[in-house]
């Protein structure tokens, strides 16, 4: 398998135009991410997670190493590389239809074919009946869920994901979560998503990437060999397997953490 | 009572109030009428500027011209101000320019527009449309760059082109300050155009005494 992305020494400082402050964000970070893996992210609060995936979406440039996307350096933002922000970046002025379609629209599809679009995705992500709805109607895991959508519906290659299901109750968790793991499994995208949560990171992942706390390296890269088919909670739950990956994950996860200062 | 009904009344009993007492200090005070007029000869004073159909035609006049301030409020104060709302760097540079002309009322200018354009029409339309495109460009502005950049980052992965940011983003983002743009603009510009037509004495509400 060739490389989908490669992240090769990648290093970003944040400047405070007014009072120069420097913040390290992330230093060294050297990562290939195979076409159609499926890799979750997880890490301190503050280790540059979000700073990553700005990077690969192509929206800030590096400070410091390069990245590339089937081997091409990224240059800016392109609809090759599909984003679910960690805050609310639909737009409150469209309704959730409108939201969705907005890909659609943008690439010109015809009308009948958004339509169809987004009866498909407002039913994955149990929205049925709100589509006239506008944003400042929907819960904030709804709104999440229609940004998720929204991504899905433009169908990029790659799917950079931020925390895209931290504010969405347990149980529609759970049904995105193996929603997410059948799209992946029947469409092999190249999927990046970050979270804090490390059930979610072994479920999800082929590989699972440890950040070091800031500035954020990779500490380790765990490999979670179960196969995506077998990948619902029921099943996975009940493997010894899983518990035991998910316990390594914690502990490498925790000892950022408490490894005294930073962010988290 | 509805609400609304409700404070319809109650401004209409302020309003008798304020008149009644307006009438009892204008009969008891000793001061000469011209000092303090009674409101009956207010009302007789507006009933004869109506009858030789003075008021009416002074109305339109002010209307049209206010009318005139507003159209170019919106063709060209609008767009103008969305165009340099779209660069951060060209923003920064004209804010402090366009907050100075935006809270300088043309009523400050007048003296100056009045030896520039004399005593006519050019004064009292230089008056009213400088007064009511500063607030609509600066607000247009200030609209823009109030716009969350995350949606304007969600476009851009998307693959949506730049007129494509503009009109999907910038410009839904940019209304509700763009109304209060031309909000502020009418109200300024209507007391500019008052103060206008009282100085320069051409026909208009601000020259009906
Ligand atoms: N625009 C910015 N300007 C200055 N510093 C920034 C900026 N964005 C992020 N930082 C800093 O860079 C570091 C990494 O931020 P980032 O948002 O990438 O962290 P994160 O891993 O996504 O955190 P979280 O898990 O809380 O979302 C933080 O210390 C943060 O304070
Ligand atoms: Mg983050």
């Amino acid at each position: 398998m060739t490389a989908k992305i490669a992240v090769q020494g990648l290093g970003h400082e944040y400047v405070n135009p007014f009072t120069r402050e420097r913040v390290l964000a992330l230093d060294g970070l050297t990562l290939d991410v195979a076409d159609g893996e499926f890799l979750t992210v997880v890490g301190p609060s503050g280790c540059g997670k979000t700073t990553l995936l700005n990077i690969l979406a192509g929206l800030i440039p590096p400070t410091r190493g390069a990245v590339l996307v089937d081997g091409r350096p990224v240059t800016g933002p392109g609809r090759d590389r599909g984003v679910v922000f960690q805050e609310f970046a639909i737009l409150p002025w469209r309704t959730v239809e409108r939201n969705i379609a907005h890909g659609l629209e943008i690439q010109g599809v015809p009308k009948v074919e958004r339509a169809a679009a987004v009866r498909r995705f407002v039913e994955l992500i149990g929205l049925a009946g709100f589509e006239k709805k506008y944003p400042h109607e929907l819960s904030g895991g709804m709104r999440q869920r229609v940004a998720v959508a929204r991504t899905l519906a433009a169908n990029p290659e790659v799917m950079l994901m931020d925390e895209p299901f931290a504010s969405v109750d347990a149980q529609t968790r759970i049904t995105l979560q193996e929603e997410l793991n059948a799209i992946a499994q029947a469409t092999r995208k190249t999927i990046l998503f970050v979270t804090h949560n490390v059930e979610e990171a072994v479920f999800l992942g082929d590989r699972c990437c440890v950040l070091a706390r800031r500035p954020g390296r990779v500490k380790a890269l765990v490999p979670v060999d179960i196969p995506r088919a077998r990948r619902t909670w029921k099943l996975f739950t009940s493997d010894p397997a899983f518990g035991a990956m998910k316990d390594r994950v914690l502990r490498l996860v925790r000892e950022e953490v408490e490894g005294g200062g930073g962010d988290g | 009572m509805t609400p609304h009904r409700e404070a319809v009344v109650s401004w209409v009993v302020v309003l008798a109030a304020a008149v009644a007492a307006w009438g009892l200090a204008a009969a008891t005070l000793p001061l000469p009428e011209y000092y303090l007029p009674p409101p009956t000869a207010v009302l007789a004073a507006l009933g004869d500027l109506v009858a030789k159909g003075i008021l009416p035609t002074y109305v339109a006049e002010s209307l049209r011209r206010m009318l005139l301030a507003a159209l170019l409020g919106l063709a060209v104060g609008v767009p103008a101000g969305l165009l340099l709302g779209m660069s951060r760097r060209v923003a920064d540079f004209f804010y402090p320019l366009l907050n100075f002309f935006q809270s300088v009322s043309g009523i400050a200018w007048l003296p100056l527009l009045l030896v520039w354009f004399g005593f006519g029409e050019r004064t009292i339309l230089v008056a009213v449309n400088y007064t009511v495109l500063f607030p609509v460009i600066f607000n247009a502005l200030l609209g823009v760059r109030s716009v969350p950049p995350i949606y304007v980052n969600a476009l851009r992965t998307l693959g949506a082109p730049r007129w494509r940011i503009v009109r999907d983003v910038l410009v839904p983002g940019a209304l509700p300050s763009i109304a209060t743009g031309m909000r502020l603009g009418l109200a300024y510009g209507w007391r500019a155009l008052i103060a206008a037509e009282m100085l320069v004495g051409a026909h208009g509400l601000g020259s009906a005494s």
